[in-house]
């Protein structure tokens, strides 16, 4: 069992050395990029990746350039979760039957996907990598979107945003679904940690990251991934964005262990109106008139009733 | 170190049985699979060899086919020996990853199940799935009965591993005729069948941790042609070489001959039918009684390796013939059948001026009997005698109804 | 990159990022790394930039708030210390200048072709209000 990597404060995390190169081809000031730096720097471990096809993938695999110093491979869509529960498998086989090459060093197996491989077209296949109980870690990079397809909606995209398949027009407000709850399904899953994260809130993120990567069996990381593209904002606001998002608590960071104790792990001394977070994005811009600024408040009440419940299942410990 | 059980001489299993005893002898790293008649019993007999200790390799019940393959392709480039079986509806559903693997070049053995593809939903065999793969960049081996699904398995881990060749591979067999028949076996004591494929050589393996690799990366305009080129070139000249040297290795091991072309009694064969799966056998019986009984110079060629296509192989077999027909065991929709097309394409350009026509036959499990065959070699008899169809281009036979026929 | 024939690169389009072996990657810095031409660390995209960040060493705490918010890994930091901006991979996103907390910033946007010199010469006194745009110099 390999050591956790001791990150006091930010001045000994910086002395981390990336494992994920630069001159890719993600937007200038795209946040998937700060969060796979902060995830594979929490540890110095050996590391095989898998990515499925998205933004991430699309923009540092690409002939004849790879942007990752560890093991990658993405096969597919849908199926990122199972390339390297498959590579996790072969780890055991190959350690049982004593033909691993480097014996001592065990490496963690982390698959990154995005909303759209996770929550949708993918579903299936990480809901049976967690039932199998394979040891890995599952990052989804979620802005919400398919991004790298040009911005379609995804079952992450939430009430009210603009997007090029749910766009707002003169009948229609946009998406009308509410944002699928993965975190709910896969502690369901009985994985034993699952965690919603936030690149600005660094600490936050690389404890819990830590914690999946101590954990024995699957753990699933829902990643807030605020997008400068589609969510229309400028390329510098990322983590001002980012940060609108955690202190209104529309991406509330919390924690559930053993799919059964919940604990948030963010409480913002100030909590920003959700008003704010919406008015920042040119996705919510259309929410701003007088024929859809009740949805403004149907937003805030939303998010007051999940913040709500978060703090009741975390004191009620179920 | 898992166990090892002693086989008899001669076993009594169905092709089945010969396949998962096939991948347990091969001592594959990691199975992934999903069960779909009729290949389920494969990853049953598999498990079972697991559970009783027989099996140190990882196992893996994945929630579907196209999962199984996923893992299999991420356990492939992790590094070491990965084998599946499937059939039908779940190999068309994994064949999204069959394009994956082969472009990735990595070594994974497929017991495919040949089985109907629905629609209408049927679970008994044809040819329709082995047909669905043929764009796919999997080598293709044909086994006519549970022997050969034995013996190609071991054939098709050693190509496929081969570092040379880099291709996943895939050994079909006929749905219930062959995989729920059972026939006496010749076996290999497990060591012989290991000793055969050899360890498993990595090559580009993820789990070797001081080479880190990047695998499935994209190729756009300016580089995909190349790496696709590269992918035909290694089907078209290092595959069938290395199946023809491992051929030759197992005749030398066990007495048993593959050929890349399986002829038979085509010597002096005016008339010749072309099939894959247990027709072959049923052909050959039938050619036999041709000639005994209506002095009708039958033969028989059986399609042993259906990917890379041996197409020079093919026109050499086909070279004297007068008449030939293919026979195929899947719908073409609005086609002639995959094997007329893929024969007329050999003999044209050649010399060779057969009549060549195409049955359609066998789907969702009818048989294919004796009186059919005697039926077509006779048809094909009167074509070599007017040197020209005296039938319609494709018909139907077997089928209840109207005849039915085109061109 | 130089485009090769079909026969001319490894099968499957398999890439490596390294020359040779490497182990412990985790634990050794970039310029003491054996990157092969594959690895994006050798590409550049200061063509992206029509901004570019600038870095005042005098005004700088060291909180590493730019290193850690930078998608690009184009901040160098070296023993906790802020010692520069790597233009090969720098996008001029300006995260770094939003995030970064000193009055006035030690890091600010200017247009690419600004020079240094001027750029540090030019930069802004500390504010006595909060500061709640970028300040841009031209």
């Amino acid at each position: 069992m390999s050591e956790i990597k001791k990150i006091k404060n930010l001045k000994e995390f910086s002395t981390s050395a990336d494992r994920f190169e630069g001159a890719n081809l993600l937007c200038p000031g795209c946040a998937h990029s700060i969060i796979v730096r902060e995830v594979l720097n929490a540890t110095n471990d050996d590391l095989i990746l898998a990515a499925s096809t998205g933004c991430l993938e699309v923009c540092t695999a690409v002939y004849p350039y790879t942007s990752w110093d560890a093991s990658w491979i993405h096969i597919g869509f849908e199926n990122g979760s199972s390339a390297v529960a498959g590579a996790e498998a072969m780890y055991k086989a190959l350690k049982t039957k004593g033909r691993l090459k480097q014996p001592d060093r065990v490496p963690k197996f982390v698959a990154f996907g995005g909303d759209g491989a996770t929550y949708d077209i993918g579903f299936q296949w990480i809901s049976g990598c967690f039932e199998r109980g394979h040891n890995m870690m599952y990052v989804c990079l979620d802005n919400e979107v398919y991004a790298n397809t040009g911005g379609q909606r995804s079952s992450s995209t939430p009430i009210g945003a603009s997007v090029t398949t749910t766009p707002a027009g003169r009948i229609s407000y946009g998406e009308k679904k509410n944002k699928k709850d993965m975190m709910a399904i896969m502690a369901a899953h009985g994985a034993p940690y699952v965690a919603q994260v936030a690149p600005n809130k660094w600490k936050d993120m690389v404890a819990k990251i830590q914690k999946g990567f101590a954990a024995e069996g699957p753990v699933y990381i829902n990643a807030m991934s605020a997008c400068t593209t589609e969510w229309k904002f400028a390329p510098e606001d990322t983590i001002h964005i980012s940060d609108l998002a955690t202190d209104s608590l529309v991406f509330p960071l919390y924690e559930i262990i053993d799919g059964t104790q919940l604990n948030i792990t963010y409480r913002p001394k100030n909590i920003v109106p959700v008003r704010d977070y919406l008015g920042a994005q040119g996705r919510f811009k259309h929410l701003f008139t007088k024929q859809n600024e009740y949805l403004i408040d149907e937003w805030q009440k939303r998010i007051d009733a999940k913040w709500d419940y978060l703090q009741r299942r975390e004191e009620a410990s179920v | 170190m898992a166990d090892t059980i002693e086989l008899r001489d001669i076993e009594v299993w169905d092709g089945n049985m010969a396949a998962s005893h096939a991948l347990r002898q091969v001592q594959v790293d990691v199975v992934a699979a999903y069960p779909i008649t009729p290949s389920t019993p494969i990853v049953e007999g598999y498990a079972g060899f697991k559970a009783n200790g027989y099996v140190d390799g990882e196992f893996v019940m994945t929630e579907s086919e196209h999962g199984a393959m996923s893992c299999c392709i991420g356990a492939a480039a992790a590094g070491g020996r990965v084998a599946t079986a499937t059939s039908s509806q779940g190999f068309a559903l994994m064949l999204e990853t069959l394009y994956s693997a082969s472009g990735m070049r990595l070594p994974i053995v497929l017991n495919l199940v040949n089985r109907a593809i629905g629609a209408p939903l049927n679970v008994n065999g044809d040819h329709s799935d082995m047909y669905m793969g043929r764009d796919s960049g999997w080598i293709q081996f044909g086994a006519y009965s549970p022997q050969e699904a034995y013996d190609l398995n071991f054939i098709a881990f050693k190509v496929s591993e081969d570092h040379d060749v880099r291709l996943p591979a895939i050994v079909n067999q006929d749905g219930f005729m062959t995989s729920h028949t059972a026939q006496g076996v010749h076996t290999l004591s497990d060591e012989a069948a290991y000793n055969f494929v050899g360890e498993y050589k990595p090559m580009n393996d993820m789990l070797d941790l001081d080479h880190p690799v990047t695998h499935g990366v994209q190729t756009e305009e300016d580089w995909h042609f190349e790496h696709k080129a590269r992918q035909q070139h290694a089907l078209m000249t290092a595959v069938i070489p290395k199946i023809q040297a491992a051929f030759d290795d197992f005749e030398k091991l066990t007495g048993r001959k593959y050929n890349i072309v399986e002829s038979y009694d085509m010597d002096d064969a005016e008339v010749a039918v072309i099939c894959m799966g247990t027709s072959v056998e049923t052909a050959r019986e039938v050619a036999l009684e041709m000639r005994a009984q209506h002095g009708i110079k039958a033969g028989v060629i059986g399609i042993r390796v259906f990917r890379p296509w041996p197409l020079e192989q093919i026109a050499a077999a086909l070279k004297n013939v007068k008449a030939v027909a293919t026979l195929d065991r899947s719908s073409p929709h609005g086609a002639m059948g995959a094997l007329f097309n893929e024969v007329s394409g050999s003999l044209f350009n050649t010399d060779t001026k057969a009549v060549l026509t195409n049955y359609i036959y066998g789907l969702g499990g009818r048989d294919l009997t004796k009186a059919h065959l005697v039926s077509i070699f006779t048809d094909l008899k009167a074509n070599a005698d007017a040197a020209k169809p005296t039938t319609p281009l494709q018909q139907y036979i077997g089928l209840r109804g109207p005849k039915l026929s085109f061109f | 990159m130089e485009k090769k024939g079909w026969d001319e690169f490894e099968i499957g389009t398999i890439l490596r990022t390294f020359e040779g072996a490497v182990s412990d990657i985790a634990t050794t810095l970039p310029e003491n790394r054996p990157y092969s031409q594959s690895s994006s660390f050798t590409a550049s995209v200061a063509d992206w930039r029509i901004e570019k960040p600038l870095f005042n060493k005098d005004y700088c705490i060291d909180c590493q708030f730019c290193w850690i918010y930078c998608p690009d890994m184009s901040i160098i930091s070296r023993d906790k210390k802020m010692v520069g901006i790597d233009f090969d991979h720098c996008k001029g996103c300006g995260i770094c200048v939003q995030v970064c907390p000193t009055n006035p910033k030690s890091l600010l946007m200017f247009s690419e072709q600004k020079d240094e010199e001027a750029a540090l010469a030019e930069w802004p006194k500390k504010e006595k209000k909060d500061q709640s745009e970028e300040p841009k110099e031209d």
